[in-house]
């Protein structure tokens, strides 16, 4: 009984808190970017649909929902239908391993319910396993591997949108934002490596762990990394600067030209779970996750009473930020421009600065 | 239908067709693509064609004036300076120089309109959201100005032969004062965010370089001309309506690419300041409208009538028969001529350069197509 | 080295991201138009308005036909007959028709005593053209009540 518990029944809740709040943080983090460019473009953004606009998401995704559904004559059906869904599922599913608290961050919560249900033997049996009181889903041994290679699936509902939509723009478009996502997604990798060389562990939890106990952020040892950590998620993600291949004034529409309706909603909501897990994997990597800041002054400890996953979402929410106010900011770079810092500038500079790294850990 | 698949490697035709976010109104731009490099680009316009000319030959002289603010509606209080300019000069009517001042000004402030929405979609189509809406910002100020005084925002049917049709209404010249103490710090911010911007200079430095023979060549005027480094302003060549009282400087550019040619806008929106603050020093008091006449009707002849418009030399060429309609105006837009170094300019490059050339080389399509 | 150290440094792209930041927090500059009210300038060239003399009612157009002459599209018909009696021209039918008016405003400058006027009205909507085609009364009545704008003359 405490098995199917433990293993089962409370990851099954989790994973339905999770994706939840997932899904409702990317539809409000598209009313947070419109109201975010409004005010930096000194307008004031939506207004008009609930309390200033609070509603506005709401009414959107009805929009999307109610539109008609139109798949072009010539074009794939199949693929054409199934391809959004190429984009948002492996998006959505790299949430299965981010950690929002530490991994006994439930174990209160738990005490408190479980006996009600169990003996007080069985609690502690359920207690003891981080699974059920972890601050996540599922804690694996390698995390950081799934994320990135989950989220490179994603590049492939992009393709087949624009193939599977038998036209030229979307093809164009199709083709250049995989490009530009597979060329970051190199230098993404070895900044990702270097820094995962001071903790050695590839489990997103241990990082945090050990960034506890080290007592410093990974920020702080490896600003180079960030820098092009967070520069990598802005093209990985196809935004601002990096947002020709969708961009509305370029020549092609990309390859959701074709896309109406909910499956336009569809890649939507993948390009911005994709901005929150690039937020999310920041926050981990090199700001300490859910650690609240000075995690080892004593004096602080008065932020103790603030929970692990409030430090984790106010970080993630300042990523945010970032993205929009970059995308408020910066015009655009050129398609060709945009692979030639890939690969002659953020490459080597990754590389370079894996190597300094390495040395200096040796020698230290 | 052949066989060759679509990513073979063969001439692509594709439309930038009429109805697109960035050509800046109704402009077909038939492109010949090999891959990414454009190797031919067509414009093919007339989308916009109202028949402004013909429509110049059935209505007297002063009926024409409100048509000609909707060729370049951008820049709508100079398009009417120059007819009114010309007709001025066959009839040898004398304008009074309270209205001469104000005529002056007003045509600065929309050189700085017409300037800032110039700057607001070219950064647009670029990729700098924000620019477009600070220019905006501005260019609501100045619009709400041309409100006061001449009771439209666009479309603003300024000037009447002689002069003026209503004198500057209470505060305006508060208002204007306001408006360009402010200004060069709002200036400043769009450098802030262009200039030395990196990206900005990647997308803009090196592309459409024209040089300045070939812009001569061409018959190019204003912001193209200049910015190839050309030394050509009409209201310095052959100044008209009393430009030669004030001193502004004329700024050019070196390498003539688009670059350049934003720097000398940007400059030239400074300039235009400097000439609205002298002429809001020196105003004098006065009558603001000449004598005219009752029924305009000019002596038989031919008059030619060129004014700086924000986008280069607009022309007027009048033919009149001794009736109170004219027997031909004909425009000698800039913008239509300008246009024709697209096609020179746009060779080799890519194609989201095309969109930033076109939108270098201001393009109206109300002038244009007439 | 101060120029490779800018570069490195993203000099130029942060000061444009500090620009935009302080704007973020600066008050907004869009007027939320129909729940406030707009602004006019007075001499705003809206929709035309046939005015009355204000203290005796009547209508100040003498039918001079100086408007539909100067009319750039010809849309203003002025139909009078001349009073027998005083010798002078009455009005009798008057139709402006807004559908192709410019507003230009000519109409407004040559009256010589101040009849046709265009207003600050800019809400022109209608959902058929026919009711584009002002007559007299239509004209007389200017604008149409809108409960916000009663402070509009």
């Amino acid at each position: 009984m405490e098995t199917v518990l433990t293993y089962v029944i409370i990851p099954f809740i989790k994973i339905g808190i999770v994706a939840g709040v997932v899904l409702l943080g990317v539809a409000y983090l598209t009313y947070m970017e419109r109201k975010v460019l409004g005010h930096i473009q000194v307008r004031l953004g939506p207004m008009r649909v609930g309390w200033h606009g609070l509603l506005q998401p709401i009414a959107d995704g009805l929009k999307f929902v109610i539109k008609e559904d139109i798949i072009p004559l010539r074009a794939d059906a199949l693929i054409y239908s199934i391809a959004p869904l190429i984009s948002f599922i492996p998006a959505l599913l790299v949430f299965s391993v981010i950690p929002f608290g530490p991994p006994q961050a439930f174990e209160n919560l738990l005490r408190w319910v479980l006996p009600f249900f169990l003996s007080q033997a069985a609690v502690e049996n359920v207690v003891k396993s981080t699974v059920a009181t972890g601050g996540f889903v599922a804690d694996i041994n390698i995390g950081v591997l799934l994320v990135l290679s989950v989220s490179s699936v994603g590049i492939l509902g992009i393709i087949l949108g624009g193939w599977a939509s038998n036209s030229k723009y979307p093809l164009l478009g199709a083709l250049r934002s995989s490009a530009q996502m597979v060329s970051y997604e190199v230098a993404l990798g070895f900044t990702v490596l270097s820094v995962l060389l001071i903790p050695q562990t590839l489990s997103l939890v241990e990082i945090v762990q050990k960034q506890q106990e080290s007592g410093v952020w990974y920020v702080f040892l490896q600003p180079v990394a960030f820098v092009l950590f967070f520069v990598c998620g802005l093209a990985e993600t196809n935004r601002n600067p990096f947002d020709l291949p969708e961009a509305e004034s370029e020549l092609v529409g990309g390859f959701h030209t074709e896309y109406s309706g909910f499956r336009f909603a569809i890649y939507f909501l993948a390009e911005y779970t994709n901005m929150i897990t690039i937020s999310a994997m920041a926050t981990i990597l090199f700001w300490g996750g859910w650690l609240r800041p000075f995690p080892n002054v004593a004096w602080l400890g008065f932020l103790d009473l603030v929970p692990g996953f409030i430090w984790f979402m106010a970080k993630v929410f300042v990523f945010l930020y970032i993205f929009i106010w970059i995308r408020g900011t910066l015009p655009r770079l050129r398609f060709d421009q945009l692979m030639q810092y890939g690969w002659k500038v953020f490459l080597p500079l990754a590389l370079a600065n894996l190597m300094v790294t390495a040395a200096i850990l040796l020698l230290v | 239908m052949d066989e060759r698949t679509i990513l073979d490697a063969h001439e692509l035709e594709i439309n930038l067709g009429p109805q697109h976010p960035a050509t800046h109104g109704v402009l077909q731009v038939k492109l010949k693509l090999d891959g990414e490099r454009v190797l031919d680009a067509e414009c093919v316009i007339g989308y916009l064609h109202r028949g402004v000319e013909k429509i110049s030959e059935n209505r007297n002289y002063v009926k024409c004036v409100p048509y000609y603010d909707r060729t370049d509606y951008i820049a709508a209080v100079s398009n009417v300076y120059g007819y009114i300019l010309g007709v001025e000069k066959m009839m040898e009517i004398e304008v009074p120089e309270r209205a001469q001042y104000i005529r002056i000004m007003m045509t600065e402030f929309n050189r700085i309109a017409s300037h800032l929405l110039w700057l607001a979609t070219h950064a647009l189509d670029i990729g700098a959201l924000t620019v477009f809406l600070y220019c905006f910002r501005e260019r609501e100020e100045i619009l709400k100005l041309f409100e006061a005084l001449f009771g439209a925002r666009l479309t603003t049917h300024a000037f009447r032969m002689g002069g003026l049709w209503m004198d500057l209404p209470e505060g305006f010249v508060d208002e204007a004062r306001k408006f360009i103490d402010d200004f060069p710090k709002k200036v400043d911010e769009y450098e802030q965010l262009l200039t030395n911007n990196r990206i900005w200079i990647d997308r803009t430095k090196g592309v459409g370089v024209i040089s300045g023979e070939e812009a001569v060549d061409f018959g190019l005027s204003g912001g193209v001309l200049r910015g190839s480094g050309v030394n050509y302003d009409v209201r310095k060549q052959r100044p008209y309506g009393g430009y030669d009282r004030f001193d502004f400087d004329v700024p050019l550019g070196d390498n003539g690419d688009t670059y350049d040619r934003y720097l000398v806008r940007v400059e030239e929106m400074r300039q235009s300041r400097r000439i609205i603050q002298q002429v809001l020093d020196r105003l004098p008091d006065g009558p603001i409208r000449g004598k005219v006449p009752r029924v305009l009707k000019p002596p038989v002849g031919e008059y030619y009538s060129g004014i700086e418009s924000p986008r280069g030399e607009l022309g007027y060429y009048i033919v009149s028969d001794g009736s109170a309609v004219p027997f031909r105006v004909r425009i000698r837009p800039p913008t239509f001529i300008n246009l024709q170094a697209l096609r020179r300019l746009v060779k080799g490059l890519l194609v989201a350069d095309v969109i930033a050339v076109i939108g270098t080389l201001d393009v109206v399509l109300g002038e244009i197509d007439r | 080295m101060i120029n490779f150290l800018r570069k490195a440094l993203l000099i130029d792209i942060l000061k444009g991201l500090a620009l935009t930041f302080r704007y973020t927090y600066t008050k907004a500059y869009t007027e939320q138009y129909p729940t406030v009210k707009v602004k006019l300038a007075e001499r705003y060239r809206g929709a035309p308005r046939l005015n009355n003399d204000p203290e005796t009612g009547e209508t100040l157009c003498i039918a001079c036909d100086l408007c539909a002459e100067v009319c750039p599209e010809d849309l203003i018909v002025v139909g009078s007959v001349r009073d027998p009696e005083s010798k002078k021209k009455v009005l009798t039918h008057y139709t402006y028709d807004t559908s192709r008016c410019l507003f230009c405003g000519l109409c407004q400058e040559v009256c010589p005593t101040n009849a046709i006027e265009l207003t600050q009205d800019f809400e022109l909507a209608t959902y058929d053209r026919a009711s584009m085609l002002w007559d007299r009364t239509r004209l007389e009545k200017g604008w149409r009540r809108i409960p916000d704008h009663k402070d509009y003359k």
